[in-house]
């Protein structure tokens, strides 16, 4: 893949002469309030204990590592699809668009070598979340660590895979911010980040499932609080991540199309 | 005085073309909001019926008065978010130019700022009526001491909230980093105001930073006087607060524009900070 | 009482850029220094100055945007910086250019938003957009938004918008820069007007033809200070530049082309002979003097027959041109 590694290079280069500060901050005060507002629930109202209802669903008593697990899920796919979505759109809205697709390099490499960058930074803001969930008492249990890296191998693709749909629709319809917030917020409610999905009523539960990191995120909790082996996360792990396969087969489609309707609606976003 | 209104009028066209039927208020004033609303509600749900929780927080014994309670710090938030967006959308001005335009008319800046956060709220108002009477009547929790409540919850949400708007345009307006401002208002902002929880489930140094946001007291106030059925004796303190915040806000903002717009006549340069 | 705008000892110095660490840098050079000049009502008065000059910023000062470092301005008598208020209701900018007007509003309400933040009377305002969206030609785009113009339109709006509180005092700075040439004439044609009809117009422009066709009087700045005012005329005079003469005739004249050549070494003017594209012949003689006169007699007399002279006097570009190599 020749674009990945210079398309990681070049958007560390950006990155680390103009850090988006913002754009951290942001990502680790939602990772660290989420975990803040489940510590103090949990100890004000729930008394330090949960309902019988989120044992059976949930399957631990964990609460605080429940939420602490999906707040860096959360991060993490929030992170990822920022910059892997965006990348299309902010070509164009830097004119750079046309360049890029004039130039012989073929998609995919390039938003590897995008999502390659966001993961290393992710990293980082994740480290910073657990570090404070440490502070305040959280404590997973030490995970079986091939299984934790095939349940965050699979939801990279989960999210990198969402991702790229989501870019063939913001390039088309020139627009990013409506676009990129509502996948956001409808994940928050869908998949499972700090709540077991199996609350919602069942038109949801269903419509969740069909968002690949549901099943990432029963994995990678899998791997952490229950410290399953690769075993037995499988059906899970495979369901993540032929599901994120299927969403970037589906948004390769697509952005040839959306890229020349982007190019014919013509200019800057 | 009527320049000023002429300025409110003006201000309020202004917004109104820029806010009014744009597919961006639609969801940034009732799509998100509601989702988020319903994520709040099932993330705490597995400690508001945690056995025992009833005792601590009474109202989580009946899940409507929970989600009422919720819908409230939702309503509240939102309203006063959307002044954190206005005020970053009035922040462009000084990159586009219109900024200068304004400065060079003898137009009161403080009026413009005013009239600018008002007009925000008026565009936005509607949809918040919506979900306000949506939230109401899903929940069937309304409970007032008196009619007369209505107005003075009304009251206790806007005036702060144009005060809140205000200061947040002088201070975006002669800012680079608008972005920052408007990130550390995002999150931060509920957590601190009790929009998620009960306030007495807050450490005492997080309530602290929270008082100085008129959001919290606004909040309590909305809460008290719509779901609580407390009067104005009871919410006194709280009203009190608020009068005194949104005069200090009032203050504020008047010395924020005379500074930067003095900074400006200096250096040449719109921005202060 | 229309005292004009007065302009005395007006320095502006910008101070350095904040350094937290680092040692203290030593105060710039003034951007406008001791620059004292008076705008009066009822004529257009020339700004001139190579980039850099100070001309954006004696202009900013004066619309209030910039406050003196020491100095004063004064516009019918009102100090720039204590009346400010009362100031920003007379004067009015027009820069070149297409920023100043809002995108999502029409071309109507934005010339309505300006006025009601000039506070124009409601009768009057209402009449007088319809009256200057006539003077730019956006009467039929005024129902427009705005993000939808074209640039050209932009910039009229935004003329548009510098007129709405029907100043007393006018300040263009660069007003036609990057304007369609129509666009610029028309509104060359507007200042000239208002102008006539007693408003004090401060002009500085970098069209030199423009300056010379509007300008009654020319303030000539370089590095913020005065270096030399007059009219264009006698600015043109004042530096001793040639004029040029060219005559073609119709007919190869050995006698007459040796007369000229007496007169250019009499004058002690430069010379050249060369054909047209028709292959007759031409002269063109330079001299400070305008010798047009003197060249026709001399080529008539020894019998040469005149097909075509043209006469070129020097520009005011030519002198600015010279101070500025000066």
């Amino acid at each position: 893949m020749p674009t990945a590694l210079p398309t990681m290079r070049r958007n560390w280069l950006v990155t680390i002469r103009a850090y988006p500060w913002t754009y951290f901050v942001g990502t680790v005060a939602t990772g660290v309030l989420t975990v803040g507002l489940a510590y103090l629930a949990f100890h004000a109202i729930g008394g330090g204990q949960v309902s019988a209802v989120f044992l059976a669903d949930g399957g631990t008593s964990d609460y605080l590592g429940y939420v602490t697990v999906g707040a860096a899920a959360l991060m993490f796919a929030t992170r990822m699809v920022l910059w892997v979505a965006k990348a299309q759109i902010t070509e164009q809205r830097e004119g750079t668009l046309e360049s890029q697709l004039l130039a012989p390099a073929r998609r995919l490499p390039y938003l590897v070598g995008v999502g390659l960058q966001a993961f290393t930074t992710t990293v980082a803001e994740v480290a910073v979340m657990l570090a404070f969930a440490v502070a305040i008492g959280v404590r997973l249990p030490a995970p079986d660590p091939l299984a934790l890296l095939c349940a965050v191998a699979a939801a990279g693709v989960a999210v990198f895979g969402v991702s790229v749909p989501l870019s063939a629709i913001m390039i088309s319809v020139g627009e990013a911010h409506i676009t990129q917030n509502t996948l956001f917020v409808g994940m928050a409610l869908l998949c499972g980040f700090t709540f077991p999905p199996a609350s919602l009523p069942d038109p949801l539960r269903w419509l969740g499932e069909a968002l690949p990191l549901t099943s990432g995120l029963r994995a990678l909790r899998g791997a952490t609080l229950h410290h399953e082996t690769v075993g037995a996360i499988l059906p899970d792990l495979l369901l993540c991540a032929g599901l994120g396969v299927a969403y970037l087969a589906a948004g390769l489609r697509l952005l040839g199309p959306a890229e020349r309707t982007a190019v014919r609606r013509g200019g800057a976003a | 005085m009527s320049a000023a209104w002429r300025v409110v009028l003006a201000e309020a066209l202004k917004q109104h073309r820029r806010i009014f039927g744009t597919k961006l208020v639609v969801f940034s004033m009732l799509v998100w909001p509601v989702l988020t609303l319903a994520t709040t509600y099932y993330t705490i749900l597995p400690v508001t019926a945690a056995p025992g929780a009833a005792e601590r927080w009474p109202l989580v014994g009946e899940p409507q008065r929970l989600a009422a309670f919720l819908a409230a710090g939702a309503l509240a938030y939102t309203f006063f978010f959307s002044l954190v967006q206005s005020a970053w959308h009035f922040s462009f001005e000084r990159v586009s130019g219109t900024l200068e335009a304004l400065f060079l008319t003898p137009a009161s800046r403080l009026a413009l700022v005013v009239a600018n956060g008002s007009g925000a709220l008026v565009q936005n108002a509607w949809l918040f009526g919506a979900f306000a009477v949506a939230a109401a009547a899903a929940t069937g929790t309304l409970h007032v001491a008196h009619p007369g409540m209505y107005p003075v919850a009304v009251a206790a949400l806007l005036v702060p909230a144009v005060a809140w708007g205000a200061f947040l345009n002088s201070l975006l307006m002669f800012s680079r980093d608008s972005a920052f401002l408007y990130t550390l208002l995002d999150d931060p902002l509920w957590f601190v105001a009790g929009v998620r929880l009960p306030l007495f489930a807050l450490p005492l140094w997080v309530k602290a930073i929270g008082l100085a946001f008129p959001l919290t007291t606004s909040l309590a106030v909305l809460r008290g006087a719509l779901l609580d059925g407390e009067g104005v004796r009871e919410l006194g303190g709280d009203l009190a607060l608020l009068g005194g915040l949104s005069a200090a806000l009032f203050a504020l903002t008047a010395v924020t524009l005379r500074v930067g717009e003095r900074h400006a006549q200096k250096t040449g340069s719109l921005q202060l900070f | 009482m229309s005292a004009g705008i007065v302009i005395e000892r007006l320095t502006k110095t910008f101070p350095p850029p904040r350094r937290v660490f680092g040692k203290r840098r030593p105060a710039p050079a003034p951007a406008v220094d001791g620059l004292s000049l008076t705008i009066p009502a009822g004529a257009v008065t020339g700004l001139l100055g190579l980039n850099g000059a100070g001309k954006t910023t004696t202009i900013k000062m004066l619309a209030t945007l910039l406050r003196p470092t020491s100095g004063s301005a004064t516009v019918d008598g009102l100090d720039v910086v204590r009346d400010a208020r009362e100031v920003r209701r007379r004067i009015n900018l027009i820069a070149g250019g297409e920023r100043m007007v809002y995108a999502r509003m029409t071309g109507r309400e934005n010339l309505w938003y300006f006025g009601q933040l000039y506070d124009v009377p409601r009768a009057t305002l209402h009449r007088r957009i319809g009256e200057l969206l006539d003077l730019v030609g956006l009467t039929d785009a005024a129902g427009t938004l705005v993000e939808r113009y074209s640039r050209g339109m932009r910039q009229r709006l935004s003329i548009a918008r510098g007129l709405i509180n029907s100043p007393a005092y006018l300040l263009l700075d660069e007003p036609t820069l990057g304007l369609d040439a129509p666009i610029a004439r028309d509104l060359r044609a507007v200042v000239a007007d208002l102008a006539a009809g007693g408003v004090g117009v401060l002009l500085t422009s970098h069209y030199l033809a423009e300056v010379e066709q509007l300008c009654r009087y020319v303030h000539v700045i370089d590095r913020g200070a005065l270096v030399a005012e007059g009219s264009p005329a006698e600015l043109t005079a004042g530096t001793r530049l040639p004029h040029t003469v060219e005559l073609t005739l119709t007919d190869p004249a050995p006698d007459a082309t040796k007369a000229v050549d007496a007169l250019a070494a009499r004058a002690g003017a430069e010379v050249w002979h060369d054909t047209d594209i028709d292959g007759r012949p031409r002269v063109t003689l330079r001299h400070p003097d305008d010798l047009a006169g003197e060249l026709t007699t001399t080529v008539v007399r020894a019998g040469g027959a005149i097909a075509r002279v043209e006469v070129s006097p020097p520009t005011l570009e030519d002198a600015i041109l010279a101070m500025a190599a000066r």
